[in-house]
């Protein structure tokens, strides 16, 4: 896949002076500046520094008689507390800080792609990936530190004892897999959806790219939804005892 | 229909052969971009199929029982998104061979 760097990375590059030299082994040895080879990266910190932004700002003006946008805070919240509710058994809200800080880091990250001279950071697959890893170590920790280290590896087993050398490679396998579908499920769609904004955009710049646009804002909530409650159906898979 | 499958099979066999016979020959159709395009075709079309055919269930379920709408959609979202993952292979497919 051929290499876009985002406007305002190649901006920043003009603007800071910085030095552009070929990469090697990426986007054929085009010249590109630091910044523009590490566009994802850029990208998914700004999303993430704006995410901290507007949190920080909900939690500092907190009121008896919320305002629009604590009143949406509130309700997004709410929502993942029942979802995760419904999912894990006991004590769920001890997952709600990491559940709600992937979900608005996903989805503020998705929207980056409606911003003229920016690009989506989960475009790419290196951020999902991270992501995905994120939420793999987690759920593992979690899944050892409720049913204790043996318990949690021997449930991989099966529950019968003369099967488990077939089931428990088989069970590890999937689980790894489980990164991999993770990530290039959220990579996908956004990437998909972006090039085909950017090819409509090629087309017709004036009227053209505003459905697929509003395409990518539904893409980019259902896509937050599908990575959030994927990541509470893994939790709450690692975390269950078996009674 | 059939004779038309038939020769076009017998084209592609030809073309793989040709393109065995000769190293240095030119690209033949079903290299590259073309078959990233085609693949990417018939997972689509797959995926139409499997998703309607999700949507059509969940509405009828919606429809019959209206109470359960919201459990209904959670895991019908969730559904399309795992028929929806076959396709965002292919379409990773597509963009590496690219």
């Amino acid at each position: 896949m051929e290499h876009h760097a985002s406007l305002l990375a190649k901006w920043l590059t003009q603007v800071l002076g910085l030095a552009q030299h070929p990469w090697p082994g990426f986007a054929h040895g085009a010249a590109l500046s630091v910044l523009e080879r590490y566009d994802h990266l850029l990208n998914a910190a700004l999303a993430a520094f704006m995410a901290m932004l507007i949190t920080a700002l909900v939690r500092r003006n907190l009121a008896r008689i919320p305002g629009p946008l604590q009143q949406t805070f509130e309700g997004v919240i709410e929502w993942l507390k029942e979802m995760i509710n419904s999912n894990i058994a006991h004590h769920g809200e001890r997952y709600l800080p990491f559940i709600g800080t992937m979900a608005l880091f996903v989805f503020f990250n998705n929207l980056f792609g409606l911003i003229p001279a920016l690009s989506p950071g989960t475009s790419n697959w290196n951020v999902t990936l991270g992501a995905a890893l994120v939420v793999f170590a987690y759920y593992n920790f979690h899944g050892m530190k409720e049913q204790g280290f043996v318990k949690y590896w021997a449930h991989f087993a099966g529950p019968i004892w003369w099967l488990s050398f077939l089931m428990f490679p088989l069970e590890i396998l999937g689980l790894l897999s489980r990164i991999l579908s993770h990530s290039l499920r959220l990579f996908g769609n956004i990437a998909g959806e972006h090039v085909v904004a950017g090819i409509f955009f090629g087309l017709m710049p004036i009227l053209l790219p505003i459905p697929m646009m509003f395409l990518g804002l539904f893409f980019g909530l259902i896509q937050t939804f599908v990575f959030t409650m994927l990541a509470t159906i893994y939790l709450s898979g690692a975390v269950s005892h078996e009674h | 229909m059939k004779k038309f499958l038939t020769t076009a099979f017998l084209f592609t066999l030809a073309a793989v052969a040709f393109a065995q016979g000769a190293p240095a020959a030119p690209k033949s159709l079903f290299e590259g971009q073309f078959v990233a395009h085609l693949s990417l075709a018939i997972a689509a079309a797959g995926c139409g199929l499997a998703q309607g055919k999700a949507v059509a269930a969940a509405v009828e379920g919606v429809a019959r029982n209206p109470q359960a709408a919201g459990n209904i959609r959670t895991t019908m979202i969730i559904g399309l998104a795992l028929i929806e993952a076959l396709v965002i292979y292919v379409l990773v497919a597509a963009f590496a061979i690219k």
